[in-house]
């Protein structure tokens, strides 16, 4: 810190300080910190409400036998009698009364209560669904990475300057149209009614289903998230000597072994990064699965998410779907850092 | 080294490169014998990368044929050549162990992890490595990795090594000592070793023979000492080693020597190409020998001169002189004992030492 005021002179020192600060807390910590306390909490019922309502069943019941009671004491001659019978009765059921409100006030108001349960709200088929998110992504991970790699491998080491920059160029053009408008032009393309339909049946082949069968998130997922794959494979594989390839290729190894022996290993950080960046952005998607499928294939785990905040209005429980696929990604972090031999320094290259 | 791997001949038939309308390598025959040690000098950009290349197979020629061991090689992919090739920064795999790097060939050739074990930890052992077999490359010196990179070449068993100035990133005393070592190798091994430079003093010492490269064409190829006495061409002579320079005519022109005007005087001295009188000409004298001549002391040839400079180099110092306003140089043994020459003098050489070369381009450095 005294390096940091040494270099930058105490105003500016401090300013950098403060805005570290305020990153720190405000886009590190207070987002995270907000949904976990969320989760972990539930309104309920106080304790022994289920007496109390009978004890309120009971006292209605009373109510009324009061009623029957002051329409005998209504037919009572004795004037004075009559008077203070009803004057009785008129006492009881104020009493009563006074004691349903407050019963009622203490049945009807939740308490906060601290609980795990919102975790195990996730049943067998919304595990099912979580599940069926965590391996979709993965494999639009591995799409992703068998698709880019090659691309990558070929604008970073094999075409001239000028051919890699107009395939980079024709990489980044399509992100300049809104990630929905493209998530729609797919969902049109691949649409029963849609060209790439009409194109099979050009050749021959019934309409395929891409949408219902949910193939069509697979294909709008890996359009949309290509360049988060290719970039870092790119920059990485620059980085490669490309005396080391050709020195592989003098020492006898096939194409093959070129990649599995010296390119791969030089690009795992690369590697690490784009499978990261694809695998969450992947598992958080919220638009592509939901227009992709309109409904028509089992959703997303997001989507699910998505009802427990806005449908079910159960942002607890919505809260904790989101902290658990939080964690998943998490772990799916260290072990891809691990699988690779990566660490965060690489990473951070 | 096993000593079962022996060189193979290289013979380049009109080989020729070009890329676009640019001639990197003009029409060339060329042959290096078995187990010759062959190095290909010139300045940077002459073409001898391409020619070098041209035999690993990472080039193909536009024209022409190369040949190993009386093979065509045209088409056929560096990884089944019988070369191996030791790169301009060495390209170990900075990922891989040296025991690793030195395997790498066995391993792509399927032997056995255990049998390319042995055999690099035997290669290692040759090159004085062995405690090192599992350390990672940065961890080595530079003169370390150079050995690393040359062990792991030799263990494919190349029948020819080509060296692509393996030793210009290392310091003097180290690149002196490697030198020594190289020679040692190739002798011990009989491979036939293609070594491009740009550095002569590497090419003269370590090669059986020398082709000295300008423009994409070989000036000429000989013995160290045959470039060295006798360059054909005013290229090889200003390349190779120091030279003074003075161009001139021809005036009369006898079978071996020849006498050629210059704005300094008349000069006799060796006519190797043949010039005939009124040809364009200059004349190459070695810094080495020119002499000061004592007064009344005859000379075939001799000059006034004034001394303007004398740079000591340790074993002799080089005494630098104008004359007609231009700059000549000798080199004067050192004995320590002489007083330096210092305001006018005469220098002198004898007619064989001088030699008179057709006009043509000279090498700048």
């Amino acid at each position: 810190m005294t390096r940091l005021f040494r270099a930058f002179g105490a105003p500016l020192a401090s300013v950098i300080l403060l805005l570290s600060g305020v990153w720190i807390l405000g886009l590190i910590a207070a987002p995270q910190l907000i949904m976990i306390e969320q989760s972990l909490w539930r309104m309920e019922r106080p304790e022994g409400s289920a007496e109390i309502s009978v004890q309120i069943d009971g006292l209605y019941n009373r109510l009324d036998v009061i009623g029957l009671d002051r329409s005998a004491a209504e037919s009572e001659t004795d004037a004075a009698k009559r008077e203070t019978e009803l004057a009785a009765l008129a006492a009881e059921e104020a009493a009563i009364k006074a004691e349903i409100a407050v019963l009622e006030e203490k049945e009807s108001t939740p308490v906060k209560a601290y609980t795990l349960d919102n975790f195990g709200q996730l049943g067998s088929a919304h595990l099912a669904i979580f599940a069926k998110t965590i391996v979709a992504s993965l494999a639009v991970s591995a799409i992703a990475l068998v698709v880019c790699y090659p691309i990558a491998y070929a604008v970073a080491k094999l075409e001239t300057p000028r051919t890699a920059a107009a395939i980079m160029l024709a990489l980044v053009i399509p992100y300049a149209i809104n990630e929905l408008l493209r998530i729609f032009a797919w969902q049109m393309i691949l649409n029963n009614n849609g060209p790439a339909n009409a194109l099979l049946g050009l050749l021959g082949f019934d309409p395929v289903p891409f949408l219902d069968s949910g193939a069509g998130v697979f294909v709008a997922m890996v359009y949309a998230y290509i360049l988060f794959m290719v970039f870092p494979l790119y920059n990485v594989l620059e980085t490669l000597d490309s005396n080391q390839v050709e020195a592989a290729r003098d020492l006898g190894a096939s194409t093959w072994q070129i990649h599995r022996r010296v390119v791969i290993p030089h690009a795992r950080p690369g590697i690490a990064v784009g499978c990261i960046m694809t695998f969450m952005l992947s598992a958080g998607s919220y638009a592509v699965p939901y227009i992709m499928t309109r409904g028509t294939a089992a959703p997303w785990f997001t989507q699910l998410i998505y009802n427990r905040f806005f449908e079910a209005t159960n942002w607890n429980v919505g809260a904790a779907y989101a902290l658990s696929l939080l964690a998943v990604c998490t772990v799916f972090i260290f072990l891809m850092m691990r699988l690779l031999k990566v660490s965060l320094k690489d990473i951070a290259k | 080294m096993t000593g079962q791997t022996t060189g193979k001949a290289i013979e380049l038939e009109q080989a020729a490169v070009h890329f676009g309308s640019f001639q990197a390598v003009h029409p060339t025959n060329l042959r290096i014998e078995p187990g010759e040690f062959f190095s290909i000098l010139g300045p940077s950009g002459c073409g001898k990368t391409t020619l070098l290349r041209l035999l690993s197979g990472f080039l193909d020629p536009t024209g022409g044929d190369v040949r190993i061991g009386g093979k065509s090689m045209v088409g056929i992919d560096p990884s089944i050549r019988p070369t191996a090739l030791i790169f301009q920064n060495l390209a170990l795999f900075p990922l891989m162990t040296i025991c690793e790097n030195v395997a790498f060939g066995l391993e792509m050739r399927g032997w056995t992890k255990a049998k390319r074990r042995a055999r690099a930890e035997e290669l290692l052992a040759t090159v004085a490595l062995s405690d090192h077999a599992g350390k990672m490359p940065a961890q080595l010196s530079g003169g370390q990795k150079q050995r690393v990179a040359i062990a792991r070449a030799l263990a494919v068993e190349p029948s020819v090594l080509l060296l692509d100035e393996p030793l210009s990133a290392l310091d003097l005393k180290l690149r002196q000592h490697m030198r020594a070592e190289l020679k040692q190798i190739q002798a011990r091994t009989g491979i036939t070793f293609v070594y491009i430079t740009h550095d002569q003093g590497e090419a003269l010492t370590m090669s059986n023979r020398v082709a000295v490269m300008n423009r994409g064409r070989i000036m000429q190829t000989g013995t160290p000492d045959d470039v060295y006495d006798r360059p054909d061409s005013a290229f090889v002579a200003t390349f190779v080693g120091e030279m003074n320079a003075v161009d001139g005519k021809v005036v009369t022109a006898l079978d071996r020597v020849a006498l050629v005007e210059t704005p300094l005087g008349r000069f006799r001295a060796a006519n190797p190409k043949g010039l005939g009188p009124g040809d364009e000409a200059i004349l190459f004298v070695r810094p080495e020998k020119m002499r000061l001549l004592n007064a009344g002391e005859d000379e075939d040839n001799s000059i006034a001169a004034r001394v303007t400079r004398r740079d000591m180099e340790g074993a002799w110092s080089t005494v630098v002189a104008q004359a007609e306003g231009r700059e000549l140089r000798l080199h004067l043994p050192h004995s320590g004992r002489d007083t330096p020459p210092s305001g006018e003098v005469t220098l002198g050489f004898s007619a064989d030492a001088g030699v008179i070369l057709p006009k043509g381009e000279m090498s700048d450095d």
